[in-house]
């Protein structure tokens, strides 16, 4: 009983939070439905050495480099303990928010031991998440 | 009674080996790291006994302990170690490190060994940060394989008759400066790298200053017989001043040249040092009229399948996904350096490189800038391959593509049991 209560809670959050975005939002391009942004390695919880490589799949979209204008189509940006920033702005671009502006589909980071944070975030040829952003769950991994 | 008696005699057997330990142990005291009861070291695909080429590519598989480089410190972790004719080591002292014994201090689980002609023993040996291995130590069995008389004869693969390698814009006679860019065609057979089985394909190899190979097995790999096992077309080539003699010689996946060999005339050139001005208007044409030409690719490119892996059974429906390691991905029509977009062969051999590969229902084209794709396929074998292509969907130079993998479609599928 408690589940549906709770996922219907959160639908209401992530509805709330993105109504502003969409009010105040200059043109954002159109995420379609079912898309999907998820982490082929590593996966929630994992413990991985202090060097290895984030995989990075795409669901229902294409990839293109930044600055490339295509329907349906974005470059990845990995965010690293850090919290998802406001989808109505260019995607800051520092240490905890790696672009992948080349089309990449996998990179190698280094991080220091101990717990950390990613997150996959869509944003199209200027950088800004679709609408509605198209952007992974926040997985934990463990850095040995 | 009996067996309360064996039992007895190995304590006493034991005990003292475990004394023999200790006191060498005290005169050189070294740490050894513990390791859990059930850890298991083992080959991968390699029995006792058995025959392999001089050349061969060993696996190791470690269970209930994590491979990490040396020097790095954990808890039932180490690396490898392959003993080869040798026995085993002092287990209280880091592993000696020569050709007996091989260091994997990278974390590597695989490795490629030569060894000459007849009987050979091999051992796998974990050890920990400091090469001293565990205690109990976590080694394999001593397995024997038999190396047979190298180069083997080979099973050379068919030609079609009318396959043929020629140089490009390159006579025979021609002067040629010291560094000059040699073009390689092909006729009637397709370019495929190395190691990818093909029917009517097979990768160049230019002979320098030499005579033909012998044709039924591998082409030598040295200054003389320059390989192109990535399915170049072209190479820079670094000659002295004076006379030299180039031929071309197609190899199968196996560098075996084909039944009827596939292979040019050998041709003399005369390499002047590039300073003369007179011979600047015999040398080969500048690369403006190539072709169409093909998008350079880095040589550490590569493209894989995330899922499925080589010899899965799969759904009939079921999403592929796909890798990109080195390069990214870019939709068609896109031009822009170190990207391209993927394409999905599903039962077609390898199209050919040095043109767009083609799009129909074998040759499915992401040229969305898609990175998975899911499909539909009746059950029994299939394979699939994956090839990056440019904005022209014409395969880069070398070619960035993955293995052509065989999958298992079938309706229904054992779920792995689960653990309890």
């Amino acid at each position: 009983m408690r589940k549906p209560l709770a996922l219907a809670a959160t639908w209401l959050a992530a509805l709330l939070l993105a109504m502003p975005a969409v009010a105040q939002a200059p043109p954002r391009k159109p995420s379609p439905r079912g898309a999907q942004v998820y982490f082929h390695y590593p996966l929630d919880g994992l413990r991985v050495p202090e060097r290895f490589t984030v995989r990075m799949g795409l669901k229902e979209m294409g990839v293109a480099p930044a600055g490339i204008e295509r329907p349906l189509t974005g470059h990845h940006h990995l965010l690293i303990d850090v919290d998802a920033p406001p989808s109505d702005q260019p995607i800051p671009s520092d240490y905890n928010h790696i672009h992948l502006g080349n089309g990449q589909t996998e990179v190698v980071v280094t991080l220091p031991k101990g717990p950390h944070t990613l997150q996959l975030l869509l944003g199209d040829s200027t950088h800004t998440p679709h609408n509605p952003p198209v952007i992974s769950k926040k997985i934990t991994v463990y850095v040995r | 009674m009996k067996r309360v008696r064996l039992g007895l005699v190995l304590g006493v057997l034991t005990c003292l080996a475990g004394s023999a330990l200790s006191s060498f142990a005290q005169e050189r005291p070294r740490q050894r790291s513990p390791s859990p009861a059930d850890a298991k070291l083992s080959f991968v695909g390699l029995a006792n006994n058995a025959r392999v080429p001089s050349k061969l590519t060993v696996r190791f598989a470690v269970s209930g302990m994590e491979v990490v480089p040396a020097g790095t410190a954990g808890r039932n972790a180490g690396h490898h170690h392959l003993l080869i004719d040798t026995e085993l080591p002092a287990l209280n002292q880091p592993i000696p490190s020569d050709f007996n014994h091989l260091h994997f201090g990278s974390g590597q689980t695989e490795t490629e060994i030569s060894l000459p002609p007849g009987r050979h023993s091999l051992q796998l040996l974990f050890a920990d940060q400091d090469h001293v291995p565990h205690d109990p130590p976590v080694m394999s069995e001593k397995i024997f394989v038999e190396v047979v008389d190298a180069p083997e004869e080979k099973a050379r693969s068919a030609a079609a008759p009318g396959a043929k390698v020629f140089f490009l814009d390159l006579q025979d006679g021609a002067t040629i400066p010291t560094r000059a860019i040699i073009r390689f065609g092909v006729e009637g057979i397709a370019l495929i790298p190395a190691g990818t089985k093909n029917e009517n394909g097979g990768h160049h190899h230019l002979l320098v200053d030499t005579e033909l190979p012998p044709l039924d097995r591998e082409i030598p790999s040295d200054f003389n017989h320059i390989h192109f096992g990535r399915g170049q077309t072209e190479t820079e080539l670094n000659l002295p001043p004076g006379e030299h003699t180039l031929q071309l010689l197609l190899g199968d996946h196996e560098h075996v040249p084909h039944d009827p060999p596939v292979m040019s005339q050998r041709i003399k050139v005369r390499v002047v040092a590039a300073s003369s001005d007179t011979t600047r208007a015999v040398i080969a044409p500048p690369a403006a009229d190539k072709p169409a030409g093909r998008t350079p690719a880095p040589n550490d490119a590569a493209v894989y399948f995330v899922y499925p892996r080589n010899g899965e059974t799969i759904y009939p429906s079921s999403t592929i996904r796909f890798g990109l390691r080195n390069m990214g991905v870019a939709p068609a029509g896109v031009v822009k350096p170190n990207t391209g977009h993927h394409h999905l062969i599903v039962d077609a051999p390898t199209p050919p490189l040095d043109v767009a590969i083609p799009a129909d229902l074998n040759h499915i084209h992401l040229g969305g800038g898609q990175t998975e794709r899911r499909i539909t396929l009746p059950p029994g074998k299939h394979t699939l391959q994956l090839i990056l292509a440019d904005d022209q969907h014409i395969p880069h130079d070398p070619p960035v593509m993955s293995e052509r993998i065989e999958v298992i479609v079938a309706t229904r599928i054992k779920k792995p049991g689960r653990r309890r």
